[in-house]
């Protein structure tokens, strides 16, 4: 599904986020991608999710070769994946259901589908009381999982999460999680980079990314893995 | 297209979202285009008329063609049935004396007084030729070869000058036009352009969430062509006014020139109008979406 090999990203201003990692990502894998601050987490996911391109080494995401150059490919992938923003990127004047059913409008599902699907996902949520209600108007940890709605209600078969639980109380951060978790049940791959180390930190069954200036290590715990 | 159809509603929603959220700015786009297109509308009114009126010229076109002293008029008779065999001629009929002599009375008017001085008919027996004015000049040349005519008196340099008026009017006509259609690309493509840049935010979150250009880019030149189309409903608005009330007045103070029927030629100028105007805004949206594909 995900498959890294001796890849590193150095920005165009010299920094070097990522320093030859390989990883290998599985289907119905659970993965955390752990780390401070400015380790390179969040360059990780945007190297997974087509928003930046390896500088060296070779990636492949989904059976797609990601580098630069090949966008519209890159495009047509990003449909089978739920992405969830750091920050959010929700779209402001639009409601929260709006909001969920603008990230499937394109994938050919038809409108009475879609938005049954939309409200189901924002009430896995917990927030079936905010389907009407503008995105603008919500308060931060609830526009959250409004972006995660989003990104689950397109079923996707890749779920790359950008700290999902970043403004979320500690129930509903592990309700988002479990949440997240039940994806791997139907073969989807979930990764997941958290600050959020003791919400997870006893989790069986995930493989454990921890990045370092750039470098990462690799836990793998439980049986399918 | 499946994909298409099930978003037809949101397109539109869209698209009223992108106009509603620059009012102001694209009130303005609005009625600066209608006025352009109004500017385009009466230039094709002119452009129509001036066709009408060299076609009925056209239709007019006559010469004259006079007979040498010595012939008879059984000669002129059978002269008249060669010059209906020439390509070109539509009609062609002898006049004689008497006849040519009633034509100018009449065409004088009251200044026919002036006839009574002339103790005989001063007027030659001639044909009149009816002809099709492109084939004015091989029709001429070929009746002054025939034997037992004079001479060919025509009426080209009046039909020539007023070719030459509408040619001219077609000349400033396409100019225009052109000028026209630039103008109003330049104003849909900008204004698109703006409306991208209000919403790049939420662009970028349909790419990276998978949505083709299309999809991105097809509220944008829904909006771009309703808000031209909105600019020709009001050029049509303001044609259709001027044209009720002042078309009539104009073709009375010229009632000796064969306008068209004004019904006729405002639903076809106004229907015109409205058309080019969504092929404009469909154009012009194409060029400002452009910027959706560089930024991408």
């Amino acid at each position: 599904m995900i498959e890294a090999k001796d890849v590193s990203l150095i920005y165009q201003d010299g920094t070097v986020a990522l320093k030859n990692i390989n990883i290998e990502i599985k289907p119905g894998e659970m993965v955390y991608i752990t780390g401070p601050s400015g380790s390179g987490k969040t360059s990780l996911l945007k190297l997974l999710m087509g928003m930046e391109y390896p500088t060296s080494g070779s990636l492949k995401v989904l059976g797609q070769t990601m580098k630069r150059g090949k966008g519209g490919r890159v495009r047509k992938l990003r449909k089978r994946i739920g992405p969830i923003f750091q920050e959010f990127k929700l779209i402001e004047r639009r409601t929260a259901l709006e909001n969920v059913m603008m990230g499937m409008r394109f994938l050919g599902i038809s409108p009475r589908k879609m938005k049954a699907e939309a409200i189901s996902a924002l009430k896995r949520v917990g927030l079936e009381h905010k389907i009407k209600a503008k995105v603008d108007h919500l308060s931060w940890g609830e526009a959250q999982r409004v972006a995660i709605a989003r990104a689950v209600a397109r079923k996707p078969v890749l779920l790359l999460a950008d700290e999902p639980t970043g403004n979320l109380d500690q129930d509903n951060a592990l309700n988002i999680l479990h949440i997240l978790n039940s994806f791997c049940d139907s073969n989807t791959a979930v990764v997941i980079t958290t600050h959020a180390t003791h919400l997870i930190e006893n989790q069986e069954n995930a493989t454990y990314i921890r990045v370092k200036q750039g470098e990462i290590s690799i836990e793998r715990r439980g049986q399918s893995l | 297209m499946k994909t298409f159809f099930y978003n037809i509603g949101y397109f539109l929603l869209e698209a009223s979202r992108t106009i509603r959220f620059n009012s102001l700015s694209n009130l303005f786009s609005v009625i600066g285009t209608g006025l352009i297109l109004f500017l385009l509308g009466m230039v094709l009114t002119g452009w129509s008329v001036g066709n009408q009126l060299v076609q009925a010229l056209e239709k007019e076109a006559e010469v004259s063609a006079y007979f040498k002293d010595d012939i008879s008029e059984e000669q002129a008779l059978d002269l008249v049935n060669t010059i209906q065999t020439i390509d070109g001629v539509q009609k062609a009929g002898y006049i004689d004396q008497t006849a040519a002599y009633e034509e100018n009375k009449n065409m004088l008017g009251k200044e026919a007084d002036i006839l009574k001085l002339f103790e005989d008919n001063p007027f030659e027996a001639y044909i009149d030729v009816r002809i099709n004015l492109n084939d004015m000049d091989a029709v001429i040349a070929k009746m002054s070869k025939l034997e037992g005519i004079e001479y060919v008196r025509d009426n080209r340099e009046i039909l020539n000058q007023l070719k030459g008026i509408v040619n001219a009017l077609k000349i400033i006509g396409v100019l225009i036009a052109l000028a026209v259609g630039v103008t109003t690309l330049i104003i849909i493509s900008h204004m698109i352009r703006q409306g991208i840049y209000n919403n790049k935010d939420q662009i970028n979150t349909l790419w990276l969430l998978g949505a083709p250009n299309g999809f991105v880019g097809f509220p944008f030149i829904l909006a771009g062509t309703l808000l031209t189309l909105l600019g020709g409903a009001l050029a049509a608005g303001l044609l259709s006014i001027l044209m009720t009330k002042g078309y009539d007045q104009l073709s009375g103070y010229l009632m000796f020139l064969p306008f068209p029927p004004m019904e006729e030629l405002r639903d076809k100028v106004c229907l015109l109008i409205i058309i080019i105007s969504a092929g404009l805004g469909f154009v012009g949206s194409l060029f400002g979406i452009t910027s959706i594909r560089k930024s991408n």
